[in-house]
């Protein structure tokens, strides 16, 4: 049987680490491949791409085009194929972010990336906070529901349309914590960092899709 | 909601965690690979590990130890001690860290804050603070309290916020080590002078201290010898802050 290639992809942005054990763990014994993306890849030759991000959303736009990830990747989610974006690597899924500069992003969820408004909050949003799902999904099922996973983040997902949005989560406001158009996800908190739950989601996303 | 974290620490030497009062005395607790795999597994929300000897025999035993915990836990790895350059955070970051502490390093230069925020991004820069009362003033010291600096404990915490510190790790010298409960006026000073997590950090002996811990808007709760000694477990201190009202993740 011809093995699954899952694709992570090192944007510079964070270390990849957990997320690379994290996976490793999952396909153990099971006919997958994990493959790192680090250049110019044919996107063609990929079952699911995880693009794990920490940091800004400039940097590691910029990133993606210095290290010639960018247009593959485009390709790549335009054909709707199977994608799950964490953190910074959910956030560029949108039209544009407003960290530092004003950054064109890749236009897949119609979206912005803006600070938190409320200007009492404490900032970074740091820690352990729960998700609450708008509906069930066959990767993000009703067992996530009202659980708890680790963020780290300044900046959400704004002006989305209500339908790309799976889950919310609060803090001082209502915002995406776990987004979805087609095959491509995004999640807004470090799975890999969120203990069980966070590795019951990417067992998920890779054995169930 | 927002769940207050509590947070083991580990001090460690090599590859063991120990326990010193100023250094003297040094008992070893167990070895850190263990007690981290522990501690993630029984319900920590994040894990602190200074080296509390960076000595350069012992920083490459160090080194090892954060990567083979960074592999048996999947907690946010917050790791200190010894870092005193950019490529000291670098390497630590590479090692598995997923935040890194700087203390003394950043007091005598401090633009290291900015330089390690803007190549790594706030998220992963600590700033550990160690604070003393002096002559009726709250000062910064260094060197586990040995050194008083210059520094107001206070406008030295908003610079280190400005320069860019994603979180501050504020540990009171006055309190540290005695098991008398954190230094709620101190950090409360500090809480409400900042606009980024702090991390209370030195004093905790009883399961009310947790609590009045919380009540200084601290949104991480840091504590070493009430675990190592087992005389609570995560889950004991937890489920008391939850009878309290405090949101925990249970």
């Amino acid at each position: 049987m011809k093995k699954k290639v899952i694709g992570l992809i090192d944007g510079q942005s964070g270390n990849i680490g957990s997320i690379n054990k994290a996976i490793k763990d999952i396909i153990k014994g099971k006919p997958y491949q994990l493959k790192i993306i680090k250049s110019h890849f044919n996107y063609t030759s990929f079952d699911k791409i995880i693009l794990p991000g920490q940091g800004a959303y400039a940097t590691l736009m910029s990133n993606l085009k210095k290290l010639k990830i960018f247009e593959p990747l485009k390709k790549y989610l335009e054909n709707n194929s199977s994608y799950l974006g964490i953190c910074v690597g959910m956030q560029i899924l949108s039209d544009w972010g407003y960290e530092d500069k004003s950054t064109r992003g890749l236009g897949i969820i119609s979206g912005d990336i803006k600070k938190f408004r409320n200007k009492k909050l404490i900032i970074p949003h740091m820690g352990w906070n729960t998700i609450n799902l708008n509906k069930d999904d066959t990767i993000i099922t009703n067992s996530f529901d009202k659980k708890d996973f680790y963020f780290v983040h300044s900046y959400i997902f704004q002006n989305i349309r209500k339908s790309d949005v799976l889950a919310f989560t609060l803090y001082g406001q209502k915002f995406p914590s776990i987004i979805k158009k087609g095959n491509i996800y995004g999640v807004q908190f470090h799975p890999e960092k969120s203990h069980n739950h966070g590795l019951n989601l990417i067992k998920n996303y890779i054995l169930k899709s | 909601m927002l769940k207050t974290r509590i947070i083991p620490c580990l001090d460690v030497i090599k590859n063991k965690v120990v326990k010193g009062v100023n250094f003297k005395n040094i008992r070893v607790m167990g070895n850190a690979v263990e007690m981290a795999k522990y501690y993630s597994l029984s319900g920590a929300d994040e894990l602190c590990m200074l080296d509390i000897n960076a000595s350069y025999q012992n920083r490459k035993t160090f080194i090892k130890t954060v990567e083979s915990i960074a592999k048996v836990i999947n907690i946010p790895l917050t790791v200190g001690g010894g870092v005193s350059d950019l490529s000291d955070i670098t390497d630590l970051l590479n090692a598995g860290a997923d935040k890194v502490s700087i203390n003394s390093a950043a007091v005598k230069n401090p633009k290291l804050i900015r330089q390690a925020s803007l190549r790594h991004g706030s998220q992963c820069i600590v700033v550990a603070i160690d604070g003393k009362r002096h002559k009726n003033k709250m000062k910064v010291v260094i060197k586990g309290g040995r050194e008083i600096t210059k520094n107001e404990l206070i406008t030295w915490a908003k610079q280190v916020q400005s320069l860019g510190a994603g979180e501050i790790l504020m540990t009171s010298m006055d309190t540290d080590g005695v098991q008398n409960g954190f230094d709620s006026n101190m950090l409360k000073k500090v809480t409400s002078n900042v606009g980024i997590p702090v991390i209370a950090s030195g004093g905790v002996g009883s399961l009310e201290h947790f609590y009045l811990g919380y009540l200084t808007k601290s949104t991480g709760l840091l504590a070493a010898s009430v675990f190592h000694s087992r005389k609570y477990k995560i889950k004991t201190v937890k489920k008391y802050l939850s009878s309290k009202g405090v949101p925990v993740r249970l």
